[in-house]
């Protein structure tokens, strides 16, 4: 307790801890000054609010995770600091130095490994893997009303394919769009998702979702819009040069906005349909 | 204390065989692509699987590329007074313009300029053109890379020599200008984004794409000729915007656009600008866009349709402004069925370039609006 009085006392100690707390403070402030002169962002800290319908979830679990390591990273940071303040040389003190090897040092590692363990890693996968039952993987199907989205992405753009009105697929009033997709809001939005050239992956951020779309496999993704308006899809996987530059709209239409959508969309499909042209017929058969 | 190591040399042998293994495989794999029986030749529907396998070869041969026909005159005087002029002089009596941009040689014969393209501009823009554009494009420019199956309106093929939105008036070539602004500026509602690419490295692609005409067609046809993008010149409607935009609605009905495009007013309405009777007939499903079937997009060897747009509904390619709408009109859209307006007086060009671009404005991405409007117009037929 004396060390700690004196350690408080000595001015170097406070100049060395006001410095890497100021550094600590400037450095978001600094980020997010970039990053709003860059996107020209609402003026906020967080994520976009979620605007679809299981995205409680992510946020939920990031903020858990993100309280979770900060307390973590305090008590680290407490127990990094306070030893190196109190067993520092000073006059009359020789520095003492310790390999942390004896057997109380060992038990003690391990006791706090297991209950970091139990206590943070085993909270948060529970969780993930209740999310992923219950949200992510619990995928909606035609049934259920699910309106359904081939994707197929190429360098450098997304390819989207929906039913039109028939409700099937590779048929002649088929809405096939570019970098483009409309959607109706409180309604499952399921995609199947595959590539031309190499690994992209499909990201809505505003939707919490993403999921890769490979060549030569189709994968499913879905989520539910709860808000209607326009958001941002890119792509989340390095795939080339442009990559930065690969996105597309989503447009979330209210279900009457979106009737009137998809009727002129498959009348309009079917006036541009050619029978010959059998390359531009990709739909394949739906992964439910 | 003693000190455990472990002994030396005990991976050795693994690491040899991942050594020795990992090329073979590389080459196993690769193999899949390549038919050697028929010398690297594949079947033509499946060209676009071949692996890049010749991505880095760099080009040793100076390539010689039409610079200039008749009005050779206008293309090269302007740069006399650029910021690096150029200079007439002679070689083996042969008179030669050079400047910043390269070296032209006057044809006595065929009176055209050529230009001689070096060996390193072409592996230059053949390095880029490999990174950027041959995904889409193709290894060798025909418009069907890896990534071009199935996407409709197909991407061009470079060995056409032909181009839909450079601007520049039917019958002529695009000017190096005309393509590198096609290039930054992209075509709207396709994978032909805009590309930030540094102006040098797009003029050195430019050359490369050029390249790849076909003998005695494109730039290796000496009987073509230059433009550069056509001029509409001043909007004559600057600060009476609504007039523009309801003489263009005239204009456009009173011209028959809606003989592709759809018609945005009712048979009576139509009927009454082109002083008929008011119940001549139109062509069916007036509202709808119509199909250009036998476009000169082709797709290995088959022409594809394509969509004429319907402005309260697609995304026009290359028409954010009054002034590119103007433009695409005045020079056409080769290829695609969209004739050259060239006779049309700049003014009126321009009032249906605001009436088009109006629409989009209007309506675009407005579905219920859109809806609600056309479906007025479909009342009135
Ligand atoms: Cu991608």
């Amino acid at each position: 307790m004396k060390t700690l009085l004196d350690a408080l006392r000595s001015r170097a100690t406070w100049r060395w801890l006001g410095t890497g707390a100021l550094l600590l403070m400037l450095s978001p402030c600094a980020d997010a000054a970039m990053l709003q002169e860059a996107v020209d962002l609402p003026n906020r800290w967080g994520p976009n609010p979620s605007a679809s319908d299981y995205g409680w979830r992510y946020d939920e679990l990031f903020t858990l995770i993100t309280i979770l390591i900060s307390v973590s990273f305090a008590i680290m940071l407490i127990l990094l600091v306070l030893p190196m303040i109190r067993d520092r040389a000073r006059a009359g003190h020789k520095a003492s130095f310790d390999h942390g090897s004896s057997l109380f040092d060992k038990r003690f590692t391990a006791t706090v490994s297991v209950i970091v363990f139990i206590v943070l890693d085993a909270w948060v996968l529970v969780i993930a893997v209740r999310d992923l039952r219950e949200g992510y993987w619990n995928i909606p199907t035609e049934l259920e009303g699910a309106y359904r989205v081939e994707v197929l992405a190429q360098q450098w753009s997304w390819n989207f394919r929906a039913t039109g009105l028939d409700g099937e697929f590779g048929t002649a009033d088929d809405v096939i769009t570019i970098n483009d997709l409309t959607v109706p809001q409180d309604r499952p939005v399921v995609f199947n998702l595959t590539s031309k050239d190499v690994i992209h992956s499909l990201y809505v951020p505003d939707m919490r979702m993403k999921r890769d779309a490979n060549p030569g496999a189709v994968n499913q993704a879905w989520f539910q819009p709860i808000t209607a308006g326009d958001f941002a899809i890119l792509c989340a996987e390095l795939c080339g040069f442009a990559h930065y530059q690969m996105g597309a709209q989503l447009h979330v239409l209210s279900p009457e906005d979106f009737g009137a959508w998809e009727q002129d969309a498959s009348m309009i499909a079917v006036a541009g349909f050619d029978p010959e042209d059998t390359e531009a017929q990709w739909a394949w058969d739906w992964k439910e | 204390m003693l000190r455990h190591r472990r002994p030396r040399g005990r991976l050795l042998p693994l690491a040899v065989a991942v050594i020795l293994a990992a090329p073979l495989a590389t080459a196993g794999s690769l193999s899949a692509f390549v038919d050697d029986e028929d010398g690297g030749e594949l079947d033509p529907a499946k060209r676009h699987l071949r692996a890049p396998h010749d991505v880095s070869f760099e080009i040793t041969d100076d390539d010689r590329l039409l610079a200039a026909g008749e009005d050779w005159a206008e293309v090269l005087f302007p740069r006399l007074d650029a910021e690096f002029p150029g200079r007439f002089s002679f070689d083996d009596d042969a008179e030669v313009w050079s400047d910043n941009r390269g070296e032209y040689v006057w044809d006595d014969d065929e009176e055209v300029y050529w230009q001689n393209v070096s060996a390193e501009t072409l592996t230059r823009g053949r390095q880029d053109y490999v990174q950027f554009c041959a995904s889409c494009h193709g290894l060798d420019g025909d418009g069907y890379g890896r990534s071009a199956q199935a996407l409709r309106p197909p991407p061009r093929d470079f060995s056409q020599g032909l181009f839909k939105f450079t601007k520049v008036s039917p019958d002529y070539l695009p000017s190096d200008d005309a393509l590198v602004h096609l290039i930054q500026e992209g075509l709207d509602g396709t994978p032909m984004f805009p590309w930030d690419v540094a102006e040098p490295r797009l003029r050195d692609v430019v050359q490369y794409i050029k390249s790849m005409s076909p003998e005695d067609e494109g730039w290796r046809d000496s009987t073509n000729d230059f433009g550069d993008p056509i001029d509409v010149g001043e909007d004559p409607w600057v600060g009476d915007i609504p007039a523009a935009v309801a003489e263009g609605e005239r204009l456009y009905h009173a011209n028959g656009c809606y003989n592709c495009h759809p018609g945005y007013l009712g048979a009576v309405a139509i009927n009454a600008i082109q002083d008929k009777p008011a119940d001549t007939a139109f062509r069916e499903n007036i509202t709808i866009p119509k199909r250009v079937e036998d476009s000169s997009y082709e797709v290995l060897g088959e022409s594809v349709d394509i969509m004429v747009p319907d402005f309260t509904w697609h995304t026009m390619r290359r028409g954010r402004t009054p002034q590119d709408v103007a433009r695409t009109i005045k020079a056409g859209i080769q290829g695609a069925g969209m004739p050259t307006w060239e006779t049309f007086p700049d003014k009126t060009i321009w009032a249906i370039a605001h009436y088009v671009r109006h629409l989009t404005d209007e309506y675009h991405g407005q579905p219920a609006k859109r809806a609600a409007f056309m479906a007025d117009v479909r009342a009135g037929h």
